[in-house]
């Protein structure tokens, strides 16, 4: 009898266990307490400028708003996509409202899990900021996210002012000019190029020059109906200078795609191993702060020469803010009341100077406060303009063709230019056809 | 008291059962539910695809690139694996002190006990790196040339296949060192009595009577082999050049949470379940012996 009872007592206890454990697994108490209003907010948390400037943001906010609580949830980037998409896949948990890269807008958009942004809001959005900041928000015309930023990876160019200066070369202003310059920086020893004259191979690199090296020419990469294009001579006459520069001018390597490490061409230029990168603003704190070096003295960020006559390039939706769908209608508004507060012009300034990015909007961006807080983008706000939506696709599958094509064409996989570009085509069509 | 015993085993198999269906039965129907479906997890509609996925799959380059790489590194790797691991495992049984043959079964044990990850951080950035890695430092002392272990596409997967022997080859070696140790020593006994020499003695007593420990261990092998992630996600830069390190499970992920087409994803999840399913029944099969010591 005994033993009985002890039989029954231990299975009790593991079933209860068990279901303990699975309840633990089970939704988060919902956010609020008595009479409070609170908003969860979700970002990345890989800088601290920007948490900063998001917890100072919200601080403001909540002065103006009493009675409103703003939690901050921050994941590091890695995970931060993932746990995006986990949380919005569940109608309950996760946040009000989320810091979205602009990329994933194209998923997150047409999938009903972020609200519509209220039409004041919107209009606003499209009168205000520049299309290519909200483009992959979009969704059947309507907009379901706001941007925080203009994403900007062509335009600008990180230049070694050590390794200019010491082989007497000055910053070009032409194309011509850029190459001869990247060929007179270029050093090798035996088979090994240790200063790398213009390296423009990595991941986004090769795929935002060559679609503004076609849309420079006048040409374009899409078609009306949104397939690509790549057989044009603008995309030929562009495939084959970016192959000659590697192949025949010699004036950088693959290793930016193939040597399999992590370490950009920015930072071979912070180390004294690259004269001449373009890169986004976003990379001028790091040699400042994580190099040490001086701004001005050691290195300079400067205006990047088009390929020809317009100035033109693709840009990609940045970093933006979108509000779950799964939330009750009063939190929406109070969500999206916070994110009409975060779009006032001097707060969005305040968050785009705090963390080094060029404003979405254009009464910001071209403003000389902005300019005079924020010098480095002074080469990029007269371009702005020139900007086009990248185009509603997967970007990182976009440029995983073009770098695997590019790639592929250095190591003689293919024939020709025109078939590399074909295939490119091909693969760029298959990745946007509908099932 | 039989009963009771009964009822009492029935009890506490339950929460094992229960854990058993909820995290791993209904996921892997669901999964096969979701590899019918043009399925994305953020969408509120998902729509019946039938066997398009299934389709699509003879079609697309990548999928046949991934189960290629999937293959020639499980088959290489497993392979290389259980030859090192019996081998050392033979000849660490045939030391006399019990202190050189723990310290030995230790040394190969102790990669095992570092996250994989961790591992694969360390080989990356400082081993097989082609500028500052360790191995590279060695060829050009030598006077040669550096080689991208981790970025051309004919060194990669013998890359990885290295640095996973190196961290993996210890839970084998102690699988078979158990092994060996339970064959009974009137067996080698009566081998030497019979004149047979080590090498004999390896291929006519302890290979035959380490089959079932044999089979165990290739099965677990192939298994975790097959479904390897954290060396190919961390030690190669976004899968590789060309793909050249683009295997089954880092495609479902990719396809699943960058390309966010879970269905698609579910179907290749569906194709990797079933070649270990098959390579695991065959394997039994093989492996089925019908006698005891």
């Amino acid at each position: 009898m005994k033993r009985k009872i002890l039989s029954v007592l231990i299975a009790l206890t593991m079933v209860a266990t068990l279901c303990f454990t699975m309840t633990a697994c089970g939704d988060k108490e919902s956010s609020g307490g008595d009479g409070d209003k609170t908003l969860t907010v979700w970002i990345h948390n890989d800088e601290d400028s920007w948490t900063k400037s998001y917890e100072s943001i919200a601080d403001n906010y909540m002065k103006e708003n009493e009675g409103v609580k703003i939690n901050f949830e921050s994941f590091p980037y890695d995970e931060y996509e993932t746990k995006i998409q986990t949380a919005l896949m569940s109608d309950e948990g996760g946040a009000d409202v989320y810091e979205l890269w602009g990329g994933w807008g194209v998923d997150f958009a047409p999938s009903g899990a972020l609200a519509q942004v209220p039409e004041d809001m919107e209009k606003e959005i499209r009168d205000e900021a520049y299309e290519c900041t909200y483009g992959a928000l979009e969704n059947d015309g309507k907009l379901y996210g706001i941007p925080l930023e203009f994403n900007i990876e062509c335009g600008g160019l990180v230049v070694n002012k050590n390794i200019l200066n010491e082989a007497g070369v000055s910053v070009p202003k032409t194309w011509d000019e850029l190459v001869d310059a990247a060929q007179k920086l270029t050093r090798t020893e035996g088979k090994e190029m240790t200063v790398k004259g213009f390296d423009f191979v990595n991941w986004d690199g090769v795929m935002y020059l060559f679609t503004s090296m076609i849309l420079s020419q006048g040409g374009q990469y899409l078609n009306d109906d949104g397939t690509f294009n790549f057989t044009s001579k603008e995309a030929k006459t562009a495939f084959k200078e970016l192959a000659d520069l590697v192949q025949v001018k010699k004036v950088t390597n693959m290793a930016g795609l193939d040597d399999g490490s992590d370490i950009e061409g920015y930072q071979e230029l912070y180390a004294g191993q690259a004269a001449m990168v373009p890169r986004g603003p976003w990379v001028i704190a790091e040699g400042i702060n994580d190099f040490e070096l001086e701004y001005g003295k050691d290195f300079s960020y400067e205006k990047m020469p088009f390929y020809s006559d317009k100035k033109a390039f693709a840009a990609e939706t940045g970093w933006s803010m979108g509000v779950s769908s799964s939330i009750s209608e009063e939190q929406q508004e109070l969500a999206f009341d916070f994110l009409n507060y975060f779009f006032s012009d001097d707060v969005i300034m305040s968050h785009n100077l705090a963390c080094g990015q060029i404003p979405a909007k254009k009464k910001v961006a071209q403003s000389e406060d902005y300019v005079k807080e924020f010098p480095y983008a002074k080469p990029l706000v007269g371009i702005l303009d020139g900007a086009q939506f990248i185009g509603f696709f997967n970007t990182d599958v976009f440029k995983e063709n073009v770098n695997d094509v590019f790639s592929a064409y250095i190591s003689g996989k293919y024939s020709s230019v025109d078939a590399a570009l074909k295939k490119l085509e091909k693969k760029c069509n298959k990745m946007t056809e509908k099932k | 008291m039989i009963r009771s015993n009964k009822k009492f085993l029935l009890l506490v198999l339950i929460p094992i059962f229960a854990e058993t269906l909820i995290f791993l039965i209904i996921p892997i129907l669901g999964t096969m539910g979701i590899s019918f479906m043009d399925y994305n997890p953020l969408g509120h509609t998902n729509s019946f695809a039938g066997w398009d996925n299934y389709r699509k799959l003879l079609e697309d380059e990548n999928f046949i690139i991934a189960l290629r790489n999937t293959l020639v590194f499980t088959i290489f790797a497993v392979a290389i694996n259980i030859v090192i691991s019996l081998s050392a495992a033979t000849m660490i049984s045939q030391l006399r002190s019990n202190k050189t043959r723990s310290f030995f079964r230790m040394m190969f044990f102790m990669p095992c006990m570092a996250p994989m990850v961790a591992s694969a951080v360390v080989w990356g950035r400082s081993i097989l790196n082609t500028k500052v890695g360790l191995i590279n430092e060695v060829v050009r002392d030598m006077g040669g040339t550096g080689v991208a272990w981790t970025g051309d596409p004919d060194y990669v997967m013998i890359s990885v296949i290295i640095f996973t022997l190196w961290a993996d080859l210890g839970y084998n070696i102690i699988l078979f060192s158990a092994g060996i140790d339970g064959i009974p020593g009137e067996v080698y006994e009566a081998a030497a009595i019979d004149g047979a020499g080590p090498v004999r003695k390896f291929f006519s007593v302890t290979l035959p009577l380490l089959g079932r420990t044999t089979t165990f261990v290739v099965l677990m092998t192939l298994i975790s082999y097959f479904q390897m992630f954290a060396q190919f996600s961390v030690l190669l830069y976004k899968d590789g050049p060309q793909n050249s390190g683009l295997v089954l499970t880092s495609y479902i992920y990719k396809t699943a949470f960058v390309n966010k087409d879970m269905g698609y994803a579910a179907a290749i999840s569906v194709i990797l379940f079933l070649m270990i399913l098959i390579v695991s029944l065959v394997q039994r099969k093989l492996g089925k012996v019908e006698w005891e010591y």
